[in-house]
């Protein structure tokens, strides 16, 4: 019974609401990502699963357990660090070795079980250095070895690739999702940085000021987002929005964008979700998408960015600011006026005054 | 690289450093070197200032090591120095122990936490010679002391503190420990705020208990603070004088007389100062040998908690 249930859970601290209103189902063994910006409640959220903080208001419950006054030590919950919180003055060996001898287990049961542990992470040959000699992938093999051998149903990681450098990144998450497969824990992985949770988790829950904006498969989030703070912070660089009213014209229903002259027609489903809308619309799609075609918005180049194995061309500014990603370079150059035309089918529309999306049908 | 700003070779280079630093090198060797090969010299003589020649003349009184021989066979030398042993053995555990439950304590918050903490401070600023009158005027038969004994007790109590062998001990001992315990509470308190918090909170996920966490993260994280306040209090400890010599004199009899005040009583009342300078060294050697021994120890331990 490993599933983490979240019941409208708050937290304030003082006059400050750190965490809204919280409700999250995380399913048994299911990797689940909290993202969002620093200050966002994510790491609040989490800290309130492994008990170091009580909740204002609201219920956690692990299956059908509610966790309320349960403390820390006893809620087998197995927690990385962001700085993995080694301890530093023990060996490898005796790291592994520390949550079973706090409660006395038997001399040669911690020895099998650190040899079991050791064996799994590969850190057999390690186990009588000094902990503070380790590189950062050992460091974390040793945090992550030292919780599972406690075999908690629930494994929180803090941000802990947040101190790694770029380079070693993409490594660790590569040892660490291979980690979790190993162990089928449920896990729930704090951070900020999309890739991570893009590529590791099951769900994503994109978190905002306190509030959880939108939960789903990591292409969910990206393809559909639930509202202009998901549209705009999901995707590197993140979804071109475009305030604009709706008209109808005799080949459909249309978004006039003022200066940018007027969209293509919006597809039938989405066209007459968007008739519904009194007001202003965000006209959304994914820089990645842009394509350039002879009909379409016409925006004058101002800064060309060529990073590699991809060119990401930023047109307009102020409020009617496009970015545009191509595979490779496109031969536009600056000053320039480009024609894009983002395909029908990957267009999301967005309500301007709640900021919520469009649903088609 | 450009010729005109390579540096000096090596040997320039330390020729420099040490033609710049003399002039300290001098001061140094002058104020720590000369005192000792002073007092090296004269312990080896009869000296006194009553002697009529001065001291760099004291060889005229050489008296092959006599003073040595003297010191091992003098009984009231190593009974001070006993007692000045015991003192150590109570008062700087005592301190410690205490000052590791306050830093504990204000290691957390609580209401009244900074006010408590002044004054929880304030005794180590008490000159210790006021703090050698407190004392003595708080432990007299008809002192506060007694006062509170009476009226816990319910009957007048009037124990002569300072007159009796026993007690007079007991009383310089409190006295040191209420002046002292504040430093090892203060230089505790900051080994224990620099314990990082995440490895606290980690053992705690890992089911430690507090007791267990203290045991197993925060002590060894505090050995080298730790060796450092008990070095620092030994040391001081065995010099035990103002406060003692104000409140007892060393008395009754001898019954408090430490090292220190047995020391200043063969200095200021005997003149005999060519012993003073064998009893002196004795005790240096003595307390060289405890300080390498706890700077070893030291570098061990930072060693080991690194």
């Amino acid at each position: 019974m490993s599933a983490i249930h979240l019941q409208n859970l708050t937290k304030s601290f003082g006059d400050f609401a750190a965490l809204k209103t919280m409700d999250l189902e995380i399913a048994d063994g299911e990797f689940m990502a909290l993202l969002g910006p620093s200050g966002c409640g994510k790491s609040t959220t989490m800290n309130m699963i492994a008990g170091m903080e009580e909740p204002t208001s609201g219920k956690i419950l692990f299956g059908e357990r509610n966790m309320a006054g349960v403390p820390m030590g006893r809620r087998g919950v197995g927690f990385v660090f962001q700085n993995y919180a080694i301890f530093t003055h023990m060996s490898v060996r005796q790291n592994l070795a520390y949550g079973p001898r706090m409660r006395g287990a038997a001399k040669a049961e911690i020895d099998r079980r650190v040899g079991a542990i050791a064996e799994m992470l590969q850190l057999s040959p390690l186990l009588d250095r000094k902990a503070d000699r380790l590189s950062v992938n050992i460091l974390q093999r040793v945090a992550i070895g030292r919780s599972a051998i406690m075999e908690p149903a629930i494994f929180l990681l803090d941000e802990p690739l947040s101190n790694v450098d770029a380079a070693f990144r993409a490594v660790m998450r590569t040892e660490l999702k291979q980690l979790q497969r190993q162990f089928r824990q449920t896990m729930v992985y704090v951070t900020h940085d999309q890739l991570e949770a893009m590529t590791m988790a099951d769900r994503i829950a994109v978190m905002d000021h306190g509030v959880l904006q939108q939960v789903g498969t990591p292409l969910e989030v990206y393809n559909n987002p639930a509202n202009v703070f998901v549209a705009r912070f999901i995707g590197a660089p993140g979804m071109n929005l475009l305030k604009g009213r709706p008209s109808e014209s005799d080949r459909g229903l249309v978004v006039d964008l003022g200066p940018l002259g007027v969209t293509p027609p919006l597809p039938g489903e989405l066209a007459s979700a968007v008739r519904a809308v009194r007001g202003d619309v965000l006209y959304g799609f994914r820089p990645e998408q842009v394509a350039l075609a002879k009909r379409g918005l016409a925006v004058p180049v101002s800064f060309v960015e060529r990073i590699g194995a991809r060119t990401i061309v930023h047109l307009g500014d102020g409020e009617s600011a496009v970015k545009a990603v191509f595979e490779n370079d496109v031969g536009l150059s600056v000053g320039q006026t480009a024609i894009v035309a983002p395909p029908a089918s990957s267009v999301r529309v967005f309500d301007a005054a709640s900021g919520h999306a469009v649903k088609a049908g | 690289m450009d010729a005109r700003t390579k540096p000096a070779t090596r040997d320039e280079g330390a020729r420099l450093g040490f033609r710049l630093t003399l002039p300290a090198q001098i001061l140094v060797l002058f104020i720590s070197a000369f005192p000792l090969l002073m007092q090296l010299y004269i312990s080896v003589t009869d000296w006194s200032p009553l002697s009529g020649v001065g001291w760099w003349n004291a060889w005229e009184m050489w008296n092959s090591f006599a003073n040595y021989t003297d010191l091992a066979a003098d009984t009231r030398f190593w009974s001070a120095l006993q007692r000045t042993a015991i003192v150590m053995l109570v008062c700087v555990p005592a301190e410690f122990l205490l000052g590791l439950a306050l830093a504990t304590l204000f290691a957390d918050d609580f209401p009244g936490k900074r006010i408590f903490y002044s004054i929880l401070l304030m005794p180590m600023m008490v000159v210790p010679a006021v703090a050698g009158y407190m004392f003595f005027m708080l432990f007299q038969s008809g002192g506060p002391v007694n006062d509170i004994l009476s009226s816990l007790t319910g009957s007048p109590v009037t124990i002569a503190w300072l007159s009796d062998p026993t007690l007079a001990l007991i009383a310089v001992m409190v006295a040191d420990i209420w002046q002292w315990t504040p430093l090892m509470f203060l230089i505790l308190l900051a080994g224990l705020v620099g314990v990082p918090e995440d490895q606290i909170k980690a053992a705690t996920l890992l089911g430690a208990n507090p007791w267990q966490r203290f045991v197993t993260i925060v002590l060894p994280k505090m050995k080298t603070i730790i060796i450092i306040a008990l070095a620092i209090r030994v040391i001081e400890n065995f010099k035990i004088f103002d406060t003692l010599y104000i409140m007892t004199g060393g008395g009754p009899g001898v019954a408090t007389e430490t090292i220190s005040v047995y020391i200043y009583k063969v200095t200021t009342q005997d003149l005999i100062w060519g012993y003073v300078a064998a009893i002196a060294l004795a005790i240096l050697i003595v307390l060289s040998i405890v300080a390498v021994f706890a700077m070893k120890r030291m570098a061990r331990a930072r060693e080991v908690a690194a």
